[in-house]
């Protein structure tokens, strides 16, 4: 595939002209501006905004980072993220606490996490070896093909699935004197793990992982012609983006407090891929703003439709039509929009930029 | 050692076929059938199978020559099958005509294939993750529109009253003790639609293969820029070949809401069909588009008569072992 | 797999490169028919044939880009045929390609980096390396041997040809190199590009061999000490550079093939 945009490197850290750190300096104002907004969020914001609509984007930003991982470095885009979650938060109901009593194990969450996480990542590593048999387009056809088995087993499995109803009645923990599940805490436990995982990739990016990534996906044969073994670097991408979408997929099944098939349909599925797509998959912090951009339409579009006369159900029309009109336009999604109008601002800069 | 190696697997080939066939066409002794269940529950499920093998293989055809030609990823092709399905309903409600029905279905959802490729596909070659997301984003408006317009109710085509009964066939269902023998009857109308998928998969394949027509099309399978060496108009013989294609996936769709059902969803469920079938068979190949359909046809009809939890886990291992062992599918070249 | 002792001492007395009775078949066409080549260590060499005489292929079969029909290579005593080209590298083979190969969405430093890290150890480490990093280092003294230290953070993809090609090299360069394969370095490069190769290749190390394909006899005889001459995928004539320069019926065939 040599159409998905790619992420701009980041310029090696400036010299520093003031006595801070380089690395310090290197951080646009501009971010520390949107850490101080989101540290202090709770001060300004009630529990509806901070669960429904930060809580949610960043955990959806976080299935669509692991996309976006695999996509913008690695040049392989696996709709399997979605299910990889799902199964990360089916195995946290199963081994943990639920209301399907029969099936729950009632582990505690220190232990239930990690096997849940340990399960997630092993899946996405079967995932991965199975995809990277083949490459280019097949990589999404394949993974497609994999989520809707996922979506139909999981909904005629009553063993371990339980079936259509799956889990409800999973909360998140009280643990170290907080309990997690109240809406300030559990706000700042996504923006945390969000955050990390952000950090995580960027950092990544410029170790020698991400750069063999980066250039397997420049071109996988010379990457073999310089030494590196292809398969096991794609499959390793796989486990990480895996692990990163098990983390989410915990978080989500906490924030809903429960989980079912649908978690994992094929409109979830796709809804993952659109909020990559549009938010960029040139810079991880893209699927953040999908993710964002996403739920304040899923929360707020259907009253605003209503408003102007339309059938409140016409919401996937919607995200199709923006989903269309921002592919078609911008196919870098909102980071290459941004970039693109940056560069038109300052035509002198650098043309290849850092990202900090 | 690879002969030897290809003359075990005949062997293994002529066993599997010999035990099938004897299943199929001999009474089944008592014992046997106290283990495996009546010989009438196998021989429905596999004529079940082979039927919606035919269907399975009218959709997964289009979407493999679209692909073997033009490299085009047409993700949307789920939702030409239901667009199909429905105009093909609003025909029959409305001049009560089933024979009809395919032609509407097909010259609608043809036109729409020369829409996707005249606007879409033309301006994005050789971008297949473009493509792609495009052809997704299609899909999902498409899927909202015609939820608004149909609902999300089923709808079921009803096909003319003399395909409507069931036929004898020559297949024993069961001895009785007396002696008789009972044969097996069979539901017309899934006989006439296998028919009919046969009919159209041979004619295409000699078309493919004994026109000039098809020896252009094959001709671009193999080698894109002899292409353009042999044919005149590239562009044109693109169009041609995604109306024809994306016919197809109608004609599925009046097929598929004749003997199952249509509503929301099944544009999603074919489409994955599709996409299992190719990859199974191979990308790009009508025999293996034929070949890929009837075992996924077939593993899904006797998977859910002898293991209904694990029906849809037995295609999806199906396609594992595939990928495991022949990533480029069965009839793919490498 | 030998052990280490048989290793070090195969490598003493073996030849560099040794192919026996290669064949490849595309279908049925023979893009190879028995081809048998022993390059000594340290020797230079040149494979010279009009194009579709097999020379690409034979690199390609020595890289592990795809398998040979029939027939053996070993590398420095080591029977690699059936090796993974990434293995046959970590033993220090490398090549060049004849159309450029590169990262286009990286910057040129990187690049090397990666080629660099690719025989070493740590190629799936999630740390940034350190400032004063061996192989960051060994990076950019590579970035300065084939002159490109004036553009090491612009992206591949914005650099003209001439420096593609250099950058080629670097890549081939990486890491301790024992046996090197250039695929036509000097294409498309003006007259000036191709006497600062010549001089790159000529400031090799000695210990290093090459196999080199070119087209331009003026750049491969000044740099190789033995000539390979494929025709239709097999060998034709093996010699010194005057003896084949020389050759009539050599001279017949490079001529008459629009080529020299």
């Amino acid at each position: 595939m040599t159409d998905i945009p790619v992420p701009a490197p980041a310029a090696a850290a400036a010299p520093s002209a003031s006595g801070l750190p380089a690395w310090l300096s290197a951080v646009h104002p501009a971010w520390w501006i949107l850490g101080f907004l989101l540290l202090f969020m709770p001060a300004m914001a009630g529990d509806f905004v901070l669960v429904q609509i930060f809580g949610w984007s960043f955990i959806l930003g976080m299935i669509a980072l692991s996309l976006m991982f695999l996509g913008g470095y690695g040049g392989m885009v696996s709709l399997a993220q979605m299910t990889i979650a799902a199964l990360a938060g089916y195995m946290a109901a199963v081994f943990g606490t639920s209301s399907v009593a029969e099936i729950s194990l009632g582990l505690p969450w220190w232990i239930a996490v990690p096997i849940a996480l340990s399960i997630a990542t092993l899946f996405g590593v079967v995932v991965g070896a199975l995809a990277v048999r083949t490459a280019g387009i097949y990589t999404i056809m394949i993974t497609l093909a994999i989520s809707a088995a996922f979506f139909y087993f999981a909904l005629q499995n009553y063993e371990i699935f339980n079936g259509q109803r799956g889990f409800n009645g999973i909360r998140a923990p009280v643990a170290f004197g907080v309990d997690w599940r109240a809406p300030v805490p559990f706000y700042y436990l996504t923006l945390a793990l969000a955050a990390a995982s952000y950090l995580f990739v960027v950092y990544v990016g410029r170790a020698p992982f991400g750069l063999a990534l980066q250039g397997i996906r420049d071109n996988a044969r010379r990457m073999a012609a310089i030494g590196y073994n292809v398969t096991a670097h794609r499959i390793a991408a796989y486990a990480v983006a895996s692990f990163i979408a098990g983390v989410a997929g915990i978080l989500l099944t906490w924030q809903n407090g429960q989980i079912s098939p649908g978690t994992a349909g094929i409109p979830a599925v796709i809804d993952i891929l659109v909020i990559a797509v549009v938010g960029g998959l040139g810079h991880p912090i893209g699927p953040f703003l999908g993710a964002l951009l996403y739920a304040l339409l899923r929360t707020f579009a259907l009253d605003v439709f209503s408003a102007f006369g339309f059938e409140s159900t016409r919401f996937n029309l919607l995200v199709g039509v923006a989903f269309l009109v921002v592919v078609l336009a911008s196919p870098d999604g909102l980071v290459g929009l941004w970039r693109r109008w940056r560069d038109r601002r300052r035509p002198a800069a650098k043309p290849s930029g850092g990202h900090r | 050692m690879s002969r030897s190696l290809a003359g075990w697997r005949i062997a293994l080939v002529a066993l599997a076929v010999v035990l099938f066939a004897w299943l199929v066409l001999a009474p089944w002794p008592q014992g046997f059938e106290a283990v495996f269940g009546r010989k009438k529950v196998f021989l429905n499920a596999v004529l079940n199978g082979i039927t919606l093998g035919g269907l399975y293989f009218l959709v997964a055809s289009g979407f493999t020559l679209i692909f073997g030609l033009m490299r085009n990823v047409n993700l949307a092709h789920g939702s030409l099958y239901l667009v199909g399905g429905y105009v093909a309903y609003e025909t029959v409600e409305a001049t009560g005509s089933w024979l009809l029905s395919f032609v509407a279905a097909f010259l609608v959802t043809a036109f729409l294939g020369l829409l996707l490729q005249w606007f879409i596909f033309r301006r994005m070659e050789g971008q297949d993750l473009r493509q792609t997301l495009v052809t997704i984003g299609i899909s999902i408006v498409a899927a909202d529109v015609m939820l608004w317009l149909w609902g999300g109710g089923f709808y079921q085509i009803a096909a003319p009253a003399a395909l409507g009964g069931a036929t004898q066939l020559p297949l024993i269902s069961s001895v009785k003790s007396n002696g008789d023998t009972v044969w097996l009857t069979y539901p017309i109308v899934r006989l006439v639609i296998f028919a009919a998928s046969v009919v159209l998969g041979v004619a295409m394949w000699l078309v493919l293969n004994r026109t000039r027509l098809g020896m252009m099309v094959r001709a671009g399978v193999d080698d894109r820029d002899m292409l353009s060496a042999i044919a005149v108009r590239v562009p044109i013989l693109f169009m041609l070949v995604f109306a024809f294609g994306a016919g197809l996936a109608g004609v599925a769709g009046v097929v598929g809401g004749t003997f199952q059902s249509l509503a929301p969803g099944e544009d999603s469920r074919f489409l994955l069909v599709s996409l299992i079938v190719v990859i199974v068979g191979g990308m790009g190949s009508i025999p293996g588009a034929a070949l890929g359909a009837l075992i996924i046809g077939l593993a899904e009809q006797l998977g859910s008569v002898y293991a209904p939890t694990y029906a849809v886990a037995l295609t999806f291992l199906i396609m594992v072992a595939v990928l495991a062992f022949r990533p480029q599918g069965l009839m793919g070249r490498a | 797999m030998s052990s280490v002792a048989e290793r070090l001492s195969a490598t003493g007395t073996a030849n560099a490169l040794e192919l026996r009775g290669i064949t490849r078949l595309f279908g049925a066409l023979a893009a190879l028919t028995d081809v048998t080549i022993s390059v000594r260590p340290g020797e230079r060499r040149a494979v010279l044939g009009s194009n579709g005489a097999g020379k690409t292929t034979l690199f390609n079969c020595i890289t592990g880009d795809f398998l040979p029909t029939s027939g053996t290579i070993r590398f420095f005593g080591e029977d690699i045929t059936s090796f993974p080209p990434h293995e046959r590298i970590r033993r220090g083979l490398r090549r060049t390609y004849q159309i450029s190969l590169l990262f286009k969405g990286l910057t040129v430093v990187d690049n090397v980096y990666l080629a660099c890290r690719g025989v070493s150890r740590g190629r799936f480490s999630l740390l940034r390396p350190r400032r004063g990093d061996a192989i960051r280092a060994a990076a950019e003294s590579l970035v300065e041997a084939v002159h490109l230290t004036g553009v090491r953070d612009r992206l591949v993809g914005e650099l003209a040809y001439g420096q593609q090609r250099q950058l080629e090299i670097a890549l081939a360069l990486a890491g301790a190199p024992r046996f090197v394969l250039f695929d036509e370095p000097a294409a498309g490069l003006s007259p000036t590009e191709r006497s600062e190769l010549v001089e790159i290749l000529t400031a090799l190390p000695r210990h290093i061999g090459y196999v080199i394909i070119e087209h331009d006899m003026d750049v491969a005889l000044r740099v190789v000490e033995s000539v390979t001459m494929m025709h239709n995928g097999r060998i034709f004539k093996e010699g010194a550079p005057q003896e084949i320069e020389d050759d009539p019926e050599v001279q017949d065939l490079y001529l008459g093939g629009g080529h020299g």
